[in-house]
């Protein structure tokens, strides 16, 4: 699917040829090096921006990374791989590892199901679809704050809705402090993840299932195929591309996820929702321990670049 | 377009959908409600689900409290510049790697995507140092320069994609009659674009106007201070209580971003899954 305007006023027309005085060949020689010449010069800017904002700051924090630079060491000094020894040592670190591998496959695994249900539903006519689609959109728009005050009253111990439902239905019979307990912290901060996530991702299916065969349907249907074997053998299949896309997508976007979750537990309770951003965060601008911070940050980058590699290997098949 | 014929199918659909717009509505609609509830009828162990004296009160004390409104000016200025910074840069680039051939393009446009997965938390790292010796920490035009990191990636590539499409005829033809690059860009190629230059300008700003992170660590002083970090530093912490305040102040931080996007909703998820769905 490409980006589906249309332009608009491509009736132009097409000028008389230019004279031609030098050679055809010379010519094009000489297009091609102002062509070449003035490809780069459109790229510069955000090139220039690029460099500052992005590939220094990276390339800096790698070389950090190898170096002792915290309150007490004014000037970065190389270490080589403590730091690395350092995390291996630490299970404070290593917990963190565990509880971002928990988030990123809780959440990624509830938002690709729930979207997916959610585009299937959504890709059936009834009436008022097109005002659902458009609300579906807001979860996913609201600041990262807003979001988190959302769950945060949701799941908050003693006005909250989560208890107040679970009060009536009988399945407690106190009101449960959640954020305050490990297990009820991650839930919480894997529910507000997914419910931020479902909205575009559930854009990504419905584009994939408006191309689905219509003709491959009515035949399976007149050969008496059911509704969910037409769902499993005709309309989940054609998704697969895009499943992987989007499976990708999540688990980088979960990778990286910070606002949402330090607005809502701030990594807590103690540890428990510590994810490898809020650790780079806290040991980078509350401990103020650079080099180790840069020695975390580059295993997290490592955990992402595998999804990266594949999601960068689909987007650039046409550049 | 998937007639259900049995009535399993029908009842199990019905319930998945019920159950999936509940999940993803009733929170929206819960900020609301509580938004609109005074005190008495807000904390209540076991609430009211409609508010049954709703009242104005709380976004009234959301304006008193703190600086929602200077924190809500900060944010424009600094969400503006940085999708303006973001549209121009990703349109020149994308314009570069759509219509020029030249080695390289590949290339750079590998590096320049490749940002997007690179961690924020991790490149703040060294912004900030840089820019406490630029004299950029906490300023605004910091915060816009940094808040690049975010859509410059994506954007560059769906102004790419938009401007492949864009013919090269009409480009070739103005430059038969002898127009300088940038005027077929200014003058042909970016009024045939609005609608993705929208988009890619939209997509920059929710960018920087949801953001969290940058926008605490970068901006120091109280009256600078942008409207994410400003509502949690006056809202969640272990002594506050006002959640009928804090859910009004939400409220008025989110209308400006959603009343964009159901306006450009159309337009901007193409732009945005068009990468993906090729």
């Amino acid at each position: 699917m490409s980006i589906g305007v249309s332009i608009g006023g491509g009736a132009l027309q097409v000028g008389a040829a230019p004279d031609l005085r030098v050679s055809p060949l010379a010519k094009r020689a000489g297009l091609k090096a102002a062509e070449r010449r003035i490809g780069w010069l459109f790229m510069a800017p955000a090139l220039v921006a690029f460099a500052a904002v992005i590939l220094f700051p990276f390339l800096s924090a790698l070389g950090l990374a190898f170096t002792r630079y915290d309150l007490q060491t004014p000037e970065p000094v190389f270490i080589g791989l403590r730091n690395f020894s350092e995390i291996a040592a630490s299970p404070e670190i290593r917990q963190s590892f565990v509880v971002t591998f928990v988030f990123v496959s809780l959440a990624t695994l509830f938002t690709i199901i729930l979207a997916l249900a959610w585009a299937i539903i959504l890709n059936q006519p009834f009436r008022g679809r097109a005002l659902v689609r458009t609300a579906t959109i807001i979860p996913w728009v609201l600041p990262s704050t807003v979001s988190a005050f959302i769950w945060a009253w949701i799941f908050n111990s003693r006005f909250g809705l989560i208890n107040a439902a679970m009060l009536e239905l009988g399945f407690i019979s106190q009101p449960v402090a959640w954020l305050s307990t490990s297990a009820g912290a991650m839930t919480a901060v894997v529910i507000s993840k997914v419910w931020i996530s479902i909205p575009v991702t559930m854009t990504f299916f419905l584009a994939g299932l408006q191309s689905v065969d219509r003709e491959q349907i009515d035949a399976a249907r007149v050969d008496g195929a059911g509704d969910f074997a037409v769902l499993r053998d005709h309309v989940l299949p054609h998704l697969r591309p895009v499943l992987l896309v989007v499976i990708v997508l999540a688990v980088i976007g979960n990778l990286q996820q910070f606002d949402k979750i330090f607005a809502l537990t701030g990594g807590g309770p103690v540890r428990a929702t510590t994810v490898l951003s809020i650790e780079v965060y806290r040991r980078a601008f509350d401990s103020w321990d650079i080099g180790m911070a840069s020695a975390v940050g580059l295993l997290w980058v490592a955990t992402i670049i595998p999804p990266a590699y594949f999601y960068l290997r689909h987007l650039l098949k046409g550049v | 377009m998937l007639e259900l014929s049995s009535r399993s199918a029908r009842i199990l659909f019905a319930a998945a959908a019920t159950a999936l717009a509940l999940f993803l509505f009733s929170p929206v609609y819960w900020l609301i409600a509580s938004a609109l509830k005074p005190n008495a009828e807000l904390y209540r162990v076991i609430p009211t689900l409609w508010p049954q004296d709703p009242t104005l009160i709380h976004a009234r004390t959301a304006f008193e409290r703190g600086n929602l409104f200077l924190n809500l000016r900060n944010s424009l200025i600094v969400s503006g510049g940085a999708a303006l910074l973001n549209t121009i840069l990703a349109a020149y680039a994308g314009y570069s790697v759509a219509k020029f051939n030249y080695p390289g393009r590949r290339p750079v446009m590998i590096l320049l995507l490749s940002a997007q997965v690179l961690p924020f938390g991790l490149l703040l790292i060294t912004i900030y140092p840089v820019m406490v010796g630029t004299g950029l920490l906490d300023t605004h035009l910091g915060l816009i320069l940094a808040s690049i990191v975010f859509a410059l990636p994506v954007s560059t590539y769906m102004l790419y994609s938009y401007f492949s499409q864009v013919p090269s005829e009409m480009i070739e033809a103005a430059r038969a009659d002898g127009a300088g690059e940038l005027r077929i860009f200014h003058t042909i190629v970016l009024p045939v674009s609005i609608p993705a230059i929208v988009t890619v300008f939209l997509y920059g700003f929710m960018w920087s106007w949801n953001d969290l992170l940058y926008s605490m660590t970068l901006i120091v002083s109280e009256d600078k201070r942008t409207i994410g970090p400003g509502l949690l530093l006056n809202y969640l912490n272990e002594t506050n209580a006002d959640w009928g305040g804090a859910m009004a102040a939400s409220i008025i931080a989110s209308i400006p971003i959603v009343v964009a996007f159901a306006f450009l909703q159309r337009w901007f998820i193409q732009g945005v899954t068009a990468g993906a769905v090729k």
